[in-house]
């Protein structure tokens, strides 16, 4: 059972889903900076880190598809920042405006317990867009951006640890 | 539970939710003696008043990846402190790359845990790391 439908859980959601949306008002606030001053890339990175936060709590409620979005947000946030093509860096903040609307709604679906009007969301659609240009990153490496091929389970991890001695 | 249930414990998380969380869990465990920071920053001097009071923590749980210092950094300087040494350390982290756990254990860390995770898995984690 994941915390979702765990009725104890609930008071942990619901603080997910308030501190959720005091980020995604931090999301909007670099995206609003970065769409007066699209080469203000700084605050790409910070996008990225804020929606990292939100990430790893998302995963740990099992909010997967809240964290699946999350996780495209911050390579697309974090590998963006560098590059200098204003033109790409308008259609990343376009589409990230886009994105943290999605979560907004995700959220009060989530914190309503409302599983019908998160199925109504199409979020898979969204994923599909979102996927489409994280790989036009796909070039750009990144710390805490790695991919999918390279980051480890728990398995691995324990194995690994093992076999540095641990 | 063989540890006793009022160790000192540090968690380290940008993100209150997981604080909770991991709060929750310790508490299921057994443990007692709780303390939150908001980052590895708001942490260390934590841990160094903790020191100066003759009260140090003993056990570390720290995310990695936190805008002021990351818990690498934390780990750093935990390690590089006179009588924190063999301080236990445990990082969580929501991806882990075979490159960061490498550079983590060279730092000295106790062990790893990947979000999500369960009380269960936190438990096991915290045995390994006491009963080496």
């Amino acid at each position: 059972m994941t915390m979702l439908n765990d009725p104890s859980m609930k008071e942990i959601i619901n603080d997910f889903c308030d501190e959720s949306a005091s980020l995604f008002d931090q999301l909007e606030k670099s995206l609003n900076s970065l769409e007066e001053n699209p080469s203000n890339t700084k605050e790409l990175e910070n996008f990225g880190q804020v929606i990292d936060r939100i990430m790893g709590a998302a995963k740990s409620i099992g909010a997967t598809e809240i964290a699946t979005f999350c996780e495209l947000g911050k390579v697309i946030g974090y590998k963006s920042s560098q590059i200098k093509d204003i033109p790409l860096i308008e259609v990343v903040v376009a589409i990230l405006f886009d994105s943290v609307d999605m979560l907004r709604k995700m959220n009060l679906s989530l914190k309503a317990g409302n599983d019908t009007s998160m199925n109504k969301l199409n979020t898979k659609a969204f994923v599909t867009r979102l996927n489409w240009l994280s790989e036009k990153f796909k070039d750009i490496e990144r710390a805490s951006c790695a991919p999918v091929s390279t980051t480890l389970n728990q398995n691995s991890i324990d194995d690994l640890m093992k076999s540095l001695g641990l | 539970m063989s540890l006793k249930a009022d160790i000192k414990i540090l968690i380290v998380d940008d993100m209150s939710t997981m604080r909770k969380i991991i709060k929750n869990m310790l508490t299921q465990i057994g443990f007692t003696n709780l303390s939150e920071a908001d980052d590895g920053a708001s942490a260390w001097p934590m841990i160094e008043g903790a020191i100066k009071e003759g009260r140090p923590y003993e056990f570390i749980i720290s995310d990695w990846n936190m805008p002021q210092m990351s818990g690498l950094d934390l780990l750093k300087n935990v390690r590089s402190t006179a009588g924190l040494e063999k301080l236990p350390f445990l990082m969580i982290t929501a991806e882990a790359e075979q490159g960061n756990v490498v550079i983590a254990v060279k730092a000295g860390v106790s062990n790893f845990i990947v979000k999500p995770f369960s009380a269960q898995v936190l438990k096991e984690k915290i045995d390994k790391i006491f009963n080496k």
